[in-house]
């Protein structure tokens, strides 16, 4: 046995022994913070394998975000929330809230206008523009991709705070441009995500300040609830300007305007209580504070700015009631945003379109135990037929073996990257099996064909021949299933990535391993 | 052990028209069919719950099947699933709704189980999602089969094996579409997943055999019979386990194995077909006739 002749040999090995350990070694792979999941699933049985929701159990829904979006172009001196209430007024049952206007930034992106209603048509939606006279384009179902980042954003946060392990939350995209959120949750059915995605918490701003007390000779903390979610005409999206930091910028309506001002300047928060909360250092000294108050517990303590209470002491809040709740950094603000909407979506998720999906853990065991027979029965008939043609353990033993070791270090790269597997890819791993068989009768029949293989230097020269066709094919397989790998919305990525992956793998390691045994069998006599 | 051995055809009995005929004359037949199931239907295959819109309910409840359909308010299919006591997978059109919740109230529980285990899965997709998935599956075979056709070209610089491989792929897919559509297996993502597989093992054999009879030395029937000993043994192999495998999913009920494992045996046995009849023909006279004029 020279080292030189048998690296494939030996290079298989090493993968086997790797995959092995990925697989059942605890603890590996565990902390995976990549494909969108919120909290790892604490008890995945023996192995390192995650099981997706066919093979699991639980509810996943697929779902378009409603609203309509329209590319405009406004003049420098346009403010956001007029654009917002102007549209809003030239449509019926559509409050200024749920028209959203996103001002570009950079020199690619483009201002638009984003409706949050399911029952907007593009029709009204550019008649609305008309009348309030704006110049726009490319007017479109569906809402803007920082719109979905943020119902992204906020149902992770809600599965997150539910304590729900092993939900995820992701956006895909089709082949047609339409983008759909998907939200999977083992062990919930419909209704619970359902109530999950709408649920809204109820969220207050508070102030807080030192006060005299009835007596007039000491001094202790008041709080006051000021402002509820009815409150608010808008709440923006988190955002980082250079004059104020990370923020959230928030606007008021004309009513709750009114008594927010009267409050200030009545608590004090405009003279003496400028810039003096201590919440964060002092919780039990707080000075002067703004709390953001989310169903009971106390989640954010803001500062009242200087300018802000400018503003206040000149009485000129109402006529633009509109302030930003600033943090240390974008996090806190993302964060920030999310309490203060109290988990609400900017724009609603359509269930009707789309798709659902729910099964019960009961079922996926079965499913499981079913999936792995018929995958055994599957590689018992090809050991059948192998034994049978080739009539020597030595050609087919070594053969099944092989192939059988593709599965394992698939089944060992699933569980290092934390793949969920689902149906589809044991659909993939049956594949794999196949062609994998295939090419191995190839090479075993080339090497055998025209008489006994009597020196390495023959073996070499048969096996590089097989190795042309078996490079052809598993060409054409690879071609044939990237654009499934790459377009699909899910149920055939699987197939199509495990195909892929199972044939490089096969190609690259396996099979030339099997040459390789295949010569120490034969020419050793 | 008893070794099975692939037997030796004498192709010198055949001309190229005859082997050839057969084939093609399926293939027609099969392209005919799926015509005609695009004319009177409106879709060239029967199109699946994936594609058309509607969900599946799979309930176990004591409630005999013949009731089933009236529990709820829209209109339902029952079957039966094989290895499970009572229970049924129900389908519904596009337009249904609730259907878990119409499950459990309406339907009785089997002994020992309460209301909240009828239902074991439901799944549903809209119409409109069903057309987008259908337009994506239509694509991705369809790049799929150019890809293919692209790198088979690319390998043999040669029209006649280059396109002896691309027909028998297309009639690889063509004639088990047709026979799914005779036998009533609707397409689903399954079935989709089980015909790209098809390209890679049809392609599989036919590069073998071209590979032999072009660019081994060696009479052209010895080749052949060489490549045939290692093709039918790989197609056999493979066909053997689907055939058990879809079996065995059909009695346990998962639907996606079974569907994948029944197109597969279809196109795998047309394969068998259209490889050493329909390629090796255009080889043979590519071979005598096409190379030397």
């Amino acid at each position: 046995m020279d080292i030189r002749d048998n690296w494939r040999v030996i290079l298989l090995a090493i993968f086997l022994v790797v995959s092995t350990f990925a697989i059942f070694a605890p603890g590996v792979g565990g902390d995976s913070t990549s494909s969108g999941a919120v909290v790892e699933e604490t008890d995945s049985g023996p192995t390192n394998l995650k099981f997706g929701l066919e093979l699991s159990g639980g509810t996943r829904i697929r779902a378009p975000v409603d609203g309509m979006t329209a590319e405009v172009s406004l003049s420098p001196q346009t403010q956001p929330g007029t654009v917002e209430k102007s549209v809003a007024g030239n449509l019926s049952n559509v409050g200024a809230g749920d028209v959203k206007v996103r001002l570009a930034r950079a020199q690619n992106e483009t201002t638009t206008v984003e409706v949050f209603s399911n029952n907007v048509t593009r029709d009204q939606l550019t008649s609305a523009l008309d009348q309030s006279g704006y110049d726009y384009s490319n007017v479109r179902s569906g809402v803007t991709e920082a719109t979905r980042n943020t119902v992204v954003r906020i149902l992770r946060d809600k599965i997150s705070k539910a304590g729900l392990s092993g939900g995820r939350v992701q956006q895909v995209e089709t082949a047609q441009g339409e983008h759909f959120v998907v939200i999977e949750m083992p062990n919930t059915n419909r209704s619970q995500v359902e109530d999950l995605v709408t649920e809204r918490g109820k969220v207050q701003i508070v102030a807080g300040f030192p006060a005299r007390n009835q007596t007039g000779n000491d001094t202790q903390y008041r709080r006051v609830p000021l402002l509820s979610q009815g409150d608010f005409q808008s709440i923006g999206t988190a955002q980082e300007s250079r004059t104020l930091g990370p923020n959230v910028p928030v606007v008021l309506n004309q009513q709750s305007a009114q008594n927010f001002s009267d409050s200030m300047r009545k608590f004090g928060f405009v003279t003496e209580g400028v810039g003096q909360c201590r919440w964060q250092t002092n919780p039990d000294d707080p000075g002067y504070c703004l709390y953001t108050v989310v169903d009971g517990e106390t989640v954010y303590a803001a500062n009242m700015g200087s300018r802000l209470a400018g503003t206040f002491r000149q009485e000129k809040f109402t006529q633009s009631p509109n302030f930003v709740m600033s943090t240390t950094n974008m996090s806190e603000a993302r964060e920030l945003q999310i309490h203060l909407n109290a988990g609400a979506l900017p724009a609603s998720l359509n269930m009707e379109q789309g798709t659902s999906y729910f099964l019960a853990p009961s079922l996926a065991e079965e499913f499981k135990l079913y999936s792995l027979i018929t995958g055994l029965v599957a590689v018992g008939a090809v050991s059948a037929v192998v034994f049978l043609r080739y009539g020597d353990p030595k050609v087919a033993a070594p053969m099944l073996v092989t192939a059988l070791s593709e599965v394992v270090i698939l089944l060992g790269f699933a569980a290092a990257v934390q793949l969920p597997l689902d149906l589809s890819h044991i659909a993939g791993f049956i594949a794999v099996i196949g062609t994998g068989v295939d090419d191995l009768i190839i090479i075993a029949d080339e090497v055998m064909s025209e008489g006994d293989v009597s020196s390495s230097r023959v073996f070499q020269s048969r096996f590089r021949k097989a190795f042309w066709v078996i490079g052809a094919a598993a060409a054409t397989t690879i071609i044939a299933m990237s654009p499934l790998a790459v377009l699909s919305l899910g149920d055939l990525q699987g197939f199509a990535i495990v195909t892929i992956l199972g044939v490089l793998i096969g190609v690259l390691i396996t099979r030339p391993a099997y040459g390789d045994i295949l010569r120490s069998l034969l020419t050793d006599k | 052990m008893v070794a099975f051995e692939v037997p030796e055809v004498d192709y010198t009995q055949y001309t190229n028209r005859q082997l050839a005929a057969i084939p093609l004359a399926v293939l027609a037949v099969a392209l005919l069919v799926i015509l005609g199931w695009y004319v009177f239907t409106g879709a060239p295959v029967q199109l699946g719950m994936e594609f058309t819109g509607g969900t599946e309910l799979r309930a176990q409840t004591s409630t005999p099947p013949s009731e089933i359909p009236a529990a709820f308010s829209s209109e339902a299919t029952v079957t039966p699933v094989q290895t499970t006591q009572n229970t049924y997978i129900v389908t519904f059109g596009p337009e249904a709704q609730n259907i878990a919740n119409q499950a459990r109230n309406n339907l009785q529980p089997v002994q020992g189980q309460q209301k909240a285990d009828i239902v074991k899965s439901v799944q549903g997709t809209s119409a409109s999602f069903g057309e987008s998935t259908q337009r994506l599956a239509l694509m991705g075979i369809g790049l799929a089969f150019v890809g293919m056709s692209v790198l088979v070209f690319l390998m043999f610089r040669s029209f006649v094996p280059s396109i002896a491989v691309v027909i028998s792929a297309f009639s690889d897919i063509m004639i088990p579409v047709a026979l799914m559509n005779l036998l009533g297996i609707p397409l689903s993502l399954g079935t989709v997943a089980a015909l790209l597989m098809l390209i890679g093992y049809s392609v599989d054999s036919d590069i073998l055999l071209n590979n032999h009879i072009l660019r081994r030395s060696g009479g052209f029937y010895e080749s052949t019979h060489r490549a045939m000993r290692t093709g039918v043994t790989m197609t056999v192999t493979s066909l053997s386990s689907m055939a058990v495998m879809a079996f065995v999913a059909y009695l346990f009920g998962i639907d996606l194995l079974a569907s994948i494992g029944i197109v597969l045996v279809l196109g795998l046995a047309t394969d068998l077909m259209n490889t050493y009849m329909l390629n090796l023909s255009l080889l043979r006279w590519y071979k005598y006739e096409g190379v030397a004029k």
